[in-house]
């Protein structure tokens, strides 16, 4: 029944597969440390011209900003700055972003047609979706063939054993670090978010190890209760939804440390241009990130306790029985529902929204780890010994 | 939860400060919310309002954005317990284990509902006021969404400049036209339209605020469906053994959890026979011992008397009949005994279902009670170990699988205990009252016999059937949950997808450079010879995926093309058709 070589396959493309994302951590702090350097993003408040960055508040949900500032505005690049073209909030913003006396774009008033108020033109194919320079070229490049290797692997894994591979926590927790990087090289491509790399292969490559080292697994049979045309949809929705809570809950931690190096500059107990976070783009870029991670993440997650009510429905005969990992899914979906209110509330919304989702993250962990290892209930697949 | 789950994206502390800088007609409905939610943080409770000031007060307390923070915060809370303790509707065995491993701490648990915090008092509570928030937020909602459904969008503002995304460019064109000609281009966009006034104000996205609103309701809808399963449902539970029969009545039921307006009558009288039990198991490897396969073969007929059905009953195979589900949720083994009294008549012949102990080698713990055994009471305690082997001199099963089946017993004579009048389990032996008889403790194969001391009587394992456990389930309220849920799910993505925004186009004729804004009165004079401006501003109260600012630039720039056209005389498409004025 088994296919024992096709399983060794497996178990050494992904020891392969983290050998890979792990020299990509390498590169993508070759690039934080020895790439071109980018003017900072953090202005101190006098500096900043007022009226930037109130447009650049205001601009707040947009994602051509977003694409468009992935990256600080290079002040010696022009075509920073003509990519942006046609509308006066993002080229305010960018003006504010270059730290350059811009001020007179934003006081000049709208003159239609003349200085202030720009000529509508569609953006134009700016700057290249991929990423610059040799060292982020190659982390990237290493990072979509460590995914490959790990897609892999979980491949020939599942044909190994004539099933879907997420039959236990072993192969679980491969296939969320896989969604994980996914959502990494797609969030990356998209936003040009490529300096992310580093912060979310470095929990990836934790996970992994652990992974390998501590619970591996040989390949079986699924239990019964497992045998079923649901574990594809349920599991699969719930390993695409954590991947995309995974991602937002990096970026929100770079955007907690982001947020605190910019107050301490704001303070002027920090130099603007020092540190890792001086190479980021900004607290604000980071926050709506997250956000967008979790605003598809929610819905990912919703659907797959859905999909396992109805799941459990079919096999237990009760769509929602307070099982402990229901219970921690419900709460999970509490808290990240908590999390987007508290974003769309004043007083609520940057740091302590921030924090809200993190709390919302290590319940998913704990449902992840806690409630598999030790606490039993009707979800107890985990297969640790 | 005044606000929109992304709505206030655009729409609260920012859009409002946009909208006090431009025009109050910008974002009508946002200030009137910013408001509303600035009265709790504000904090300032009532002085000398009266009772209909209080009530408004705290309906406002209840409503605002805060509390339901709060109360889903609060609800996350209480429902941890409920995976940490264990719980009377899930596992009973488990709290009376609980019970005797705390027996200090337990009773003052019980009496905070902890082994019932699903369904405590406190825990409604919890729901219940955060589903008054939800419904005190989304009824007003409704409203305002029905009437500016209705109304057409606010007044442009004045200076489009400030809004967060402007443009603005020049056309040889009268205002009139230029105006004319954004109108035909937004109404061919599907956005809806006022004009007047040197000035159009288009909007569109309403399925936004649809979706938003009816996640919120799918979400009451959830609560009801859950109300109506827990009120008209039932839920039972059957252990049965091979060859056995059982009705659905609360007689033939081993438990019966009817819902609060089931009553017996409401049954539906089917009837079920296991026919065969099967299981294997993983034979080798470190799985072995695990099962990969669990089967059930029963005969069902739907009412009395009628015609019988074969069903291959599995997990995840769950059979229906008449409305009602019937699941393969447990199995075990069931030793059948003979036991000869001393006077040399068979006094029980029977399965005993034995119950599971631990899952790898599926050793069962059980009791045989003999009430009826002469002149002493009978009653054996003991385990059945599918493949017994002996560890260390303790008889373990080291396999599921029947491949070796033993019993062993203790046997007891004395007094049952049964005449008390109280209910036992059938799974205990109350020995309080009996003495242990003096026997070999060597495990008995199939056909094996215990002879008991002082001419007491015999046990004979004549041999094993396997049994199932079913769940029978009834709930009405299942189909209004899913629905509830995949309208909670649509509500949500279309309120993720969907933005709302305003367009708003002035024109007027060309200021002088130096002139801050041009003045809508310079309309008036020699249109033709001067050069017209038009400022093209967006808004957007909801753009929680993103992408306003490209679908504006785009927008914008098909206006100049379009406004520049009609000035040429090159109309585009309907462009040139005159727009009424004021709508």
């Amino acid at each position: 029944m088994r296919n024992t070589g096709l399983a060794q396959v497996s178990n050494v493309t992904l020891v392969l597969a983290i050998m890979l994302y792990a020299i990509a951590m390498l590169a993508y702090a070759g690039d934080l440390a020895f790439g071109k350097r980018r003017a900072s993003t953090v202005t101190s408040p006098g500096q900043r011209p007022a009226r930037a960055e109130a447009v650049a508040l205001v601009g707040a949900a947009s994602g051509a900003e977003l694409a468009g500032h992935a990256f600080p505005a290079d002040p010696a690049d022009p075509s920073e700055l003509a990519d942006l073209s046609g509308d006066a909030a993002a080229s305010a913003a960018a003006h504010g972003a270059a730290g350059g006396g811009a001020a007179g774009s934003g006081n000049g008033r709208f003159r239609p047609g003349g200085a202030g108020l720009r000529e509508p033109a569609v953006a134009q194919a700016g700057r290249s979706p991929w990423p610059q320079g040799p060292w982020l070229r190659a982390a990237f490049l290493l990072t979509c063939a460590g995914l490959a290797l790990q897609s892999t692997a979980v491949a020939t894994r599942g044909l190994a054993e004539h099933r879907v591979p997420w039959g236990n926590m072993y192969e679980f927790i491969g296939a969320i670090t896989c969604a994980a990087v996914l959502v990494l090289i797609l969030a990356a491509i998209r936003f040009r978010a490529y300096y992310l790399g580093l912060f979310v292969l470095l929990p990836v490559v934790l996970a992994l190890a652990v992974d390998v080292v501590v619970i591996y697994t040989p390949p079986g049979q699924l239990v019964p209760a497992l045998q079923s045309y649901w574990i594809t949809i349920h599991v699969t929705a719930m390993i695409i939804a954590i991947g995309m809570f995974i991602f937002g809950a990096v970026v929100t931690v770079l955007y907690l440390l982001s947020s605190r190096h910019e107050r301490r500059v704001a303070a002027g107990r920090e130099a603007a241009a020092a540190g890792i976070m001086a190479r980021l783009p900004g607290a604000e870029t980071l926050d709506r990130l997250a956000y967008r991670a979790i605003l598809f993440a929610f819905p990912a997650w919703t659907f797959a306790v859905i999909a396992g009510a109805m799941w459990a429905d079919h096999a237990w005969g009760r769509y929602w029985g307070w099982d402990p990992k229901e219970t921690w899914s419900f709460i999970i979906w509490l808290v990240y529902a908590a999390f987007l209110h508290a974003r769309a509330t004043a007083g609520w919304r940057g740091r302590r929204a921030a924090y809200i989702q993190l709390f919302g993250f290590a319940c998913l962990m704990f449902n992840i780890v806690a409630v598999n290892l030790w606490i039993s209930g009707m979800h107890s697949y985990a297969g640790v010994h | 939860m005044t606000q929109d789950l992304a709505g206030r994206e655009a729409s609260g502390d920012q859009a409002g400060a946009v909208s006090t800088a431009v025009d109050g007609a910008a974002v009508d409905g946002s200030q009137a919310e910013t408001a509303a939610d600035a009265a709790p943080s504000a904090g300032a409770a009532p002085q000398r309002f009266g009772v209909i000031g209080w009530l408004r007060w705290i309906w406002r307390q209840l409503t605002s954005m805060r509390t339901a923070l709060v109360l889903l915060f609060l609800l996350a809370l209480a429902s941890v317990p409920g995976s940490v303790l264990p719980q009377q509707g899930i596992d009973p065995a488990a709290v009376s284990q609980y019970y005797a491993a705390h027996p200090a701490l337990a009773p003052f648990l019980a009496k905070l509902s902890g082994f019932d915090v699903f369904g405590a008092p406190w825990f409604a509570a919890i729901y219940l006021l955060l589903f008054t928030s939800l419904a005190g937020c989304v009824l007003p909602r409704t409203y305002r969404l029905a009437r500016s459904a209705r109304q057409p969008p606010p007044k442009a503002p004045r200076h489009l400049g400030r809004l967060p995304q402007a443009a603005g460019f020049l056309t040889s064109g009268p205002p009139d036209q230029a105006l004319a000609a954004a109108a035909g281009l937004l109404r061919r966009r599907r956005f809806r339209i006022r004009t007047g006034d040197g000035c159009v104000s288009a909007e569109k996205g309403y399925l936004h605020e649809v979706g938003n609103l009816a996640f919120h309701v799918a979400l009451l809808g959830l609560l009801v469906s859950v109300a109506l399963g827990g009120l008209f449902g039932y839920k039972a539970n059957k252990l049965l053994v091979e060859r056995e029969t059982f009705a659905n009545t609360p007689v033939g039921l081993d438990a019966f959890h009817p819902g609060r307006l089931v009553s017996a009558s409401d049954l539906q009288p089917f009837s079920i026979t296991l026919r065969k039990f099967t299981a294997r198991y993983i034979a080798s490897g470190v799985q072995r011992g695990q099962p990969s396969w669990f089967g059930a073969s029963i005969r069902y007929n739907s009412r009395y008397g009628g015609q019988q059905h074969g069903y291959d009953l599995r997990v995840n195979h769950p059979l229906s009949v008449d409305g009602v589900q019937v699941f393969l949720i447990g199995h075990g083994y069931a030793p059948v005994f003979k036991v000869t009294d001393a006077h040399g008549v068979v006094r029980f012949d029977q399965a005993v279902p034995f119950i599971p102990v631990e899952q790898s080698g599926l050793t069962s713990a059980g009791v045989v009670k003999v009430p009826d055994a002469r002149p002493r009471q009978l009653g054996f305690a003991g385990v059945f170990l599918p493949t017994e082997i002996v560890v260390g001199g303790r008889l373990v099963s080291a396999f599921p699988a029947p491949d070796y089946p033993r019993v062993s017993l203790v046997s007891y004579a004395g007094n049952l205990g049964l005449e008390s009048g109280q209910p036992q389990s059938v799974y205990s032996l109350d020995t309080s009252r009996m003495r242990r008889l003096a026997v070999s403790p060597r495990p008995l194969a199939p056909g094996q016999s215990i002879v008991l001391p002082d001419g007491l009587g015999k046990l004979t394992f004549t041999g094993y059937r396997q049994w199932a456990s079913l769940a029978i389930t009834y709930d009405p309220g299942q189909l209004p949950a899913l629905v509830s849920a995949l309208t909670a799910l649509a509500g949500l993505v279309l309120s993720f997808l969907v933005r709302r925004r305003r367009i708003f186009v002035r024109a007027g004729a060309a200021a002088e450079a130096d002139e801050a804004v041009p003045s809508p009165g310079a309309a008036d004079v020699d249109a033709d010879q001067q050069a017209t401006a038009v400022e093209v501003g967006g808004l957007t109260r909801s753009d929680a995926a993103g992408g306003f600012e490209t679908e504006f630039a785009e927008l914008a720039s098909e206006i100049m093309q379009d406004v520049r056209g009609a000035a040429l005389g090159q109309p585009g498409g309907e462009v040139a058709a005159a727009v009424p004025k004021g709508e």
